[in-house]
């Protein structure tokens, strides 16, 4: 990563949009204080990422392809376990998980083991796991990668949802119509740097382009012609 | 650090290895099985043997079996040899047709009865336990032959056979009936309790590192609120468990089957009434408390080798020569000669080996027992210490 500026406000939905191997990873590991930057700092939720790295991880849910769950568990250990290393009392561990688990519609497999679910469910158990603290900041590094189309549409209705909650959601992926049904803020990511950032709009402006898919071809192509 | 958290982490990584197939099988069921089973094997085979050589014929040859005809006649009514005709004893030799040959030399028996000496040959193959076994027993035979026919002539000299045998030599055992029930044990048990403590533990500490890389469990766990300190005590402490609950199901299922076989050779007379195989509580409670700093000694290096490997094979790589390390200084306690020194209670592995080898021979010294005991602790501390940093290092928990 190089010289990345950006902030992402809460309420909103920030896209990260870029290429396999752009930096949207790393970039999002660095702000879950999983990877220490070698220079320069972020705030994420006003607590420093390299002082203050608990804190942070107590602030967000993170979720991407690399966060798995442990298949011999089952689905209601699972949240029960990241919602006791959050520090959350019993009781109200046990109030979210039946909220979480009414809203997500997991009550008829929440004693299955993971490696026993299909990969909706499974993918249900992660969000539910992502929640359970109820953070402040959502960090999703592709949540819709390899997924189907209902698995899809579910995280999409479920990023919606975390915006009316006044949730900052930080969002990665490299479908370009996912980025533009969502996001209320773009930034495009290529190589560790930020090439623009903006509204949709602001960036069909400045490209001149209506497409996104047109607007990131002409910012990554034009940093690849020198 | 929150001991909370580190109690979080350490039941879920129980509850999730205690669910695995693998480490139960190596934890539990091979500790309990192995045991009963290799000794029941070792006894039963023993004691077979024991039994077929005692009613085993041996074919022999007898080359000039007319010049000794009361020697022919002694070998002919013992049940144990058979008198068979071969042309080329060596060859029947070589082809375990027959177990040995007799070569009296000419005018043999003439010449012993004229006061002489005469020369038997016995030609014997001693690669093959048979032959060896065979070989024995006619130099035994021959002896007591050699034995009548000394008798016969001092009695005819009118000498007293005491002349023969100025020294009487008597041998008595002092060893206490716990150096006797525990000198078997002794050997085997401090190797194989080593071996066990470990072997129990490297399923559980693959499985938590290397596998958790390779199913992607580890990032999930590394987002968490837990701080890595936490996450690598808890594991640890899992680890741990899983290698000194082996060690201890080893060590109960070991002294029960050694105890039972034991009694078995003593009803067949193998062994006389009066042994008992008795291993005081005291050694059991010692040995326990100089394995516990090895079992964290064994788990921080298990737990470290695999957190940097990537995936569980890779991890199973990095261990197998590691097993070898271990094994090798482990049987220390077969070797007869090695005892305890101060510098010896410094050299890790070698140093538990040969301090469980005593106490289960009932020598507690105290002085070495402590000082094996702090030398170990340091060494895992140093060990555990290096897993905690490994933990800290972006480079070991991303490899790619």
């Amino acid at each position: 990563m190089d010289d990345v500026n950006i902030e992402c406000k809460p309420g909103k939905i920030f896209g990260l949009l870029g290429l396999n191997g752009a930096g949207k990873t790393t970039l999002m590991r660095l702000l879950s204080t999983v990877l220490k930057p070698t220079s320069g700092t972020a705030k994420v939720n006003g607590f420093d990422i390299l002082t203050d790295s608990q804190k942070v991880k107590a602030s967000i849910g993170f979720l991407s392809s690399d966060t798995a769950l442990y298949p011999r568990l089952t689905a209601e250990e699972t949240v029960t376990y990241f919602a006791r290393l959050n520090g959350i009392e019993e009781e109200i561990i046990q109030k979210r998980l039946e909220n979480i688990f009414k809203i997500f519609d997991m009550e008829n497999f929440r004693d299955r083991r993971v490696d026993k679910l299909s990969s909706g469910m499974k993918q249900k158990v992660s969000l539910a796991r992502t929640i359970i603290h109820d953070p402040e900041v959502l960090i999703l590094d592709e949540p819709t990668l390899g997924l189907d189309v209902i698995t899809s549409r579910n995280i999409i209705q479920f990023i919606r949802r975390a915006k009316e909650e006044n949730k900052c959601v930080l969002f990665s992926t490299h479908i370009m119509h996912e980025a533009e049904k969502l996001c209320d803020e773009i930034a495009i990511i290529h190589k560790g740097r930020i090439l623009a950032v903006g509204t949709l709009g602001e960036l069909q402006n400045r490209a001149r382009l209506k497409d996104l898919d047109e607007v990131f071809v002409k910012l990554v192509g034009s940093l690849n012609e020198f | 650090m929150n001991f909370k958290k580190i109690k979080i982490i350490y039941f879920k990584e129980m509850k999730d290895i205690l669910r695995d197939r693998r480490t139960l099988i190596s934890m539990l069921l091979v500790p309990i099985l192995l045991f009963p089973i290799l000794m029941f094997g070792m006894t039963s085979l023993s004691m077979m043997m024991a039994k077929k050589t005692g009613e085993r014929v041996n074919p022999l040859v007898i080359i000039g079996g007319e010049e000794a005809p009361s020697i022919f006649s002694i070998l002919k009514e013992n049940k144990s040899f058979e008198i068979v005709q071969e042309k080329d004893y060596s060859a029947a030799l070589k082809d375990k047709r027959i177990t040995a040959a007799l070569e009296f030399s000419k005018d043999f028996e003439r010449k012993i009865s004229a006061g002489d000496s005469a020369q038997v040959k016995i030609y014997f193959d001693k690669a093959e336990i048979q032959s060896d076994m065979a070989s024995d027993r006619l130099g035994n035979i021959l002896k007591t032959f050699q034995d009548s026919v000394v008798t016969e002539r001092l009695k005819d000299r009118n000498v007293d056979r005491s002349l023969l045998h100025p020294v009487r030599i008597k041998m008595e055992n002092l060893a206490s009936k716990e150096k006797m029930g525990g000198f078997f044990l002794s050997m085997f048990l401090p190797y194989m309790i080593m071996i066990m403590a470990l072997t129990g533990a490297m399923y559980p500490a693959i499985d938590l590192t290397a596998g958790e890389k390779e199913r992607g469990t580890l990032e999930t766990l590394l987002v968490s609120p837990a701080s890595r300190g936490e996450i690598s005590s808890g594991k640890f402490l899992a680890v741990f468990t899983a290698s000194l609950v082996t060690a201890i199901v080893s060590t109960v299922s070991m002294v029960i089957s050694a105890g039972t076989s034991f009694a078995k050779f003593k009803e067949a007379g193998e062994v006389s009434k009066e042994a008992i195989l008795s291993i005081s509580p005291l050694s059991i409670l010692v040995l326990f408390l100089l394995i516990i700093p090895y079992c964290c000694l064994a788990s921080s290096i298990l737990l470290s080798l695999s957190l940097f490997a990537k995936s569980y094979k890779e991890a199973q790589s990095y261990i197998s020569p590691l097993l070898i390390i271990i094994i090798m200084p482990a049987m220390a306690s077969f070797l007869p000669g090695l005892e305890l020194s101060v510098g010896m209670a410094f050299i890790p592995i070698i140093n538990i080996s040969l301090a469980l080898k005593q106490i289960l021979l009932g020598t507690y010294n105290w002085g070495y027992i402590g000082l094996i005991f702090l030398s170990t602790a340091l060494y895992a501390g140093l060990a555990i210490f290096i897993t905690r940093q490994l933990f800290e290092k972006e480079q070991v928990l991303f490899r790619t």
